[in-house]
């Protein structure tokens, strides 16, 4: 197998807490705290996660629109952290974001002209009349017309705004795309047109997404591979199908009781979990979500469980790796096993 | 999305203004004071607006402006600035625009300058009348004329030192705003200790020593000590629009800070900058008629509406040295507050009405 297109590895970004008068660092908030994936070239990889979890964060610090604070990032064999200046630009061409907010990620003052041109003219991508057939196609491949180009963003519906969003992205022609929560601003309508824009943009040019959402249904659609981060760092990651079948993590367990279904066989039991997430700038010890999970034993509290890796399936958790163990490596067993603990009051 | 029109945001802002009878009267009004202070020798004054004197064709208004643009060849003739019975009696060919009020801001009209008009009345005497609308000072000059010439002074005062102010702040505010860190700890420390000068007390200072205080130097000093409002607001919308997506998003596609700031920021942050600085032309204005006032204003002949005030103070019963300067300057600050009110509202996205 090639190389993947990204390879993330303990990923770290803290944000330092500031206090009193000379601003020392008393604490940091630990946003993202050793996340590590990759991304094969072509595929899609989804990162769900509670809000607050670091999933943004981690996004916009693999592009360094948030500077990270450790670890690297590793694109098409190039390391991220380490470019400066022209550098960078260079490789910002090639990956591209799209943000949740729709009425947030367009500069209300700018045309629609300006807003796609903007990076064509930073890279220096072909004269006005090449940048402008570059414009227009981008537009009509994301179901827009050239009309819209002398329009302002306050002109457009939310649905619209997100693909002109999807158009600044795509004008760039890059190879990997972060999508920020790209439909969680959008009317249920609009969502899944989106998303099927999105499927059809990425066989059309062979793109690379992390499709970073809270919505556990639509990722499973969209994705290849998925990751569940909670508090910072991830704690499961295998493919979309495995993970809707036979997921491993208690807190898996309780997000996927948490999607309705309108199929009654497929009906779990609601796991409410106990608690709010805890504060990133104090971490629980051992396992991070010992304090909610109801399946937490002592050494949860004490030790950071270790990745455990059974099948290509990959979870940091004691009593999934104790449940692997007992059901000699059988992943789907070993859900289940979980599955009834978690059942039980 | 069918519509002709496309609207950006300054065309809708400015719908939204127009609605407003009170701040379409003010721009009405400053409109007006410019259209004043342009055409001022046209107005009032005591040379020619257009001439024909000796085959050739002059306008010795031009002077008003600059001593250099009055044509020489008046002085060669010695007409000592008494056009009318010269024009006529060295030349008797020669004919000649007038302005609209014979009379001069810098100087009494004198006994029969201009054929059959008695000289203007001096001291306590000047009350209004029809050849002295708004009557005249202590030393028969008109004070219609004067006002009529100190209105550039007005205007020049708060445009001019503003241009400076929000110049200043806007550099200042975003640098800091952007930046951060050290940058902004720097800018933040100067606009306080800036904030604590008294701009009244450094100007009367300054007068003091500067030997020539001119009217050019009171509006550098007001600019240079007023940007500290506008630095703050203006680090305070930077601060707030460079962590907004659409700053993220150029990042993404590579713009650097110049860009981010330029095309991005200052359009977004502009409108809420603009109010204060309208609000502060108003101040400027007071500022310089204050300083006149006390004073310290540019000196004679220079007109300004502040030393008229200064006239009136020797002799309280010359009421029209209060009432006329008084009012023209009331008129002015009320019409920059009502600008900077109307702007406001019209670009303020809390007050602004849902758009179609």
């Amino acid at each position: 197998m090639t190389a993947p297109l990204l390879d993330v590895h303990d990923l770290q970004t803290h944000f330092p807490i500031r206090k009193g008068l000379l601003r020392k660092t008393v604490g940091a908030v630990q946003a993202v705290d050793g996340v590590s994936f990759t991304i094969p070239r072509g595929t899609t990889l989804g990162l769900v996660g509670e809000s607050g979890c670091g999933k943004t964060t981690a996004g916009r610090s693999i592009l360094r629109l948030v500077e990270p604070t450790g670890g690297s990032v590793r694109f098409a064999g190039e390391d991220v952290r380490a470019l400066s200046g022209g550098q960078l630009r260079g490789l910002r061409r090639r990956m591209q974001i799209v943000f949740q907010d729709p009425y947030g990620s367009l500069n209300p003052r700018m045309q629609v002209r300006s807003i796609l041109e903007e990076g064509l003219v930073i890279h220096g991508m072909g004269d006005a009349a090449a940048r402008r057939e570059k414009m227009v196609a981008a537009l009509e491949r994301t179901g827009l017309t050239a009309a819209a180009l002398e329009r302002y963003p306050h002109e457009f519906s939310g649905g619209q705004r997100q693909r002109i969003a999807i158009a600044r992205a795509l004008v760039l022609e890059p190879e990997f795309v972060v999508l920020d929560e790209p439909i969680s601003a959008l009317d249920v309508s609009i969502q899944a047109q989106v998303v099927n824009l999105l499927v059809d943009l990425r066989e059309q040019f062979g793109l690379t997404y992390l499709f970073i959402s809270h919505d556990l249904s639509v990722v499973g659609y969209i994705a290849d591979e998925v990751a569940v981060m909670y508090l910072g760092r991830i704690v499961e990651r295998c493919t979309a199908k495995e993970l809707a079948t036979t997921p491993l993590h208690p807190y898996t367990h309780a997000l996927f009781s948490a999607v309705p279904s309108v199929e009654p066989a497929r009906r779990r039991s609601r796991i409410v979990l106990a608690g709010d997430v805890p504060s990133p700038s104090r971490p629980p010890s051992g396992c991070r979500f010992h304090p909610r999970c109801p399946l937490a034993e002592t050494i949860c509290t004490e030790t950071d469980p270790p990745a455990t890796m059974a099948a290509g399936h990959l979870v940091h958790c004691h009593v999934a790796a104790q449940a692997i163990e007992q059901a000699q490596g059988d992943v789907a067993a070993a859900s289940a096993r979980i599955a009834e603990a978690m059942a039980k009051p | 999305m069918n519509r002709a029109a496309s609207h950006g945001f300054w065309a809708e802002a400015w719908r939204r203004y127009r609605r407003r009878p009170l701040a379409m009267a003010a721009v009405m009004f400053v409109g007006f004071l410019i259209t004043v202070a342009i055409l001022a020798p046209v107005i009032a004054g005591t040379k020619p607006v257009l001439c024909r004197y000796k085959g050739k064709l002059y306008a010795p208004c031009l002077g008003y402006f600059d001593r250099r643009l009055e044509p020489v060849i008046f002085t060669k003739d010695r007409f000592r600035g008494e056009y009318p019975r010269n024009l006529k009696e060295k030349d008797p060919e020669s004919w000649a625009i007038w302005p609209l009020f014979f009379q001069d801001p810098y100087r009494s009209v004198r006994n029969n300058e201009w054929p059959g008009r008695p000289a203007n009345p001096s001291r306590d005497e000047g009350r209004p009348s029809r050849t002295n609308l708004f009557g005249t000072d202590q030393y028969g000059v008109d004070v219609l004329a004067k006002m009529v010439h100190g209105t550039t002074v007005a205007l020049l005062v708060g445009f001019l030192s503003m241009g400076i102010a929000g110049t200043i702040g806007i550099v200042v505010g975003a640098l800091g705003g952007y930046f951060g860190g050290w940058v902004d700890m720097l800018t933040s420390r100067i606009t306080e200790i800036v904030m604590c000068v008294p701009t009244l007390v450094l100007i009367l200072a300054l007068v003091a020593i500067v030997d020539k205080p001119t009217i050019w130097k009171t509006m550098a000093i007001i600019g240079c000590t007023g940007w500290t409002g506008i630095a703050r607001l203006t680090r305070g919308e930077f601060l707030r629009l460079k962590s907004s997506e659409f700053v993220m998003a150029a990042r993404a596609a590579g713009a650097g800070p110049v860009r981010i700031m330029l095309r991005h920021i200052l359009p977004n942050a502009l409108a809420p900058i603009l109010v204060p600085i309208t609000f502060g032309i108003a101040a400027a204005i007071l500022m310089e008629s204050s300083l006149s006032f006390l004073g310290f204003g540019p000196p004679p002949p220079a007109a300004s509406w502040g030393s008229l005030l200064n006239d009136a103070r020797s002799n309280l019963s010359m009421w029209w040295l209060v009432v006329f300067p008084g009012t023209a300057i009331f008129l002015t600050v009320l019409a920059y507050n009502l600008i900077g009110e109307g702007l406001q509202e019209a670009t303020d996205p809390r007050l602004r009405e849902a758009r179609k």
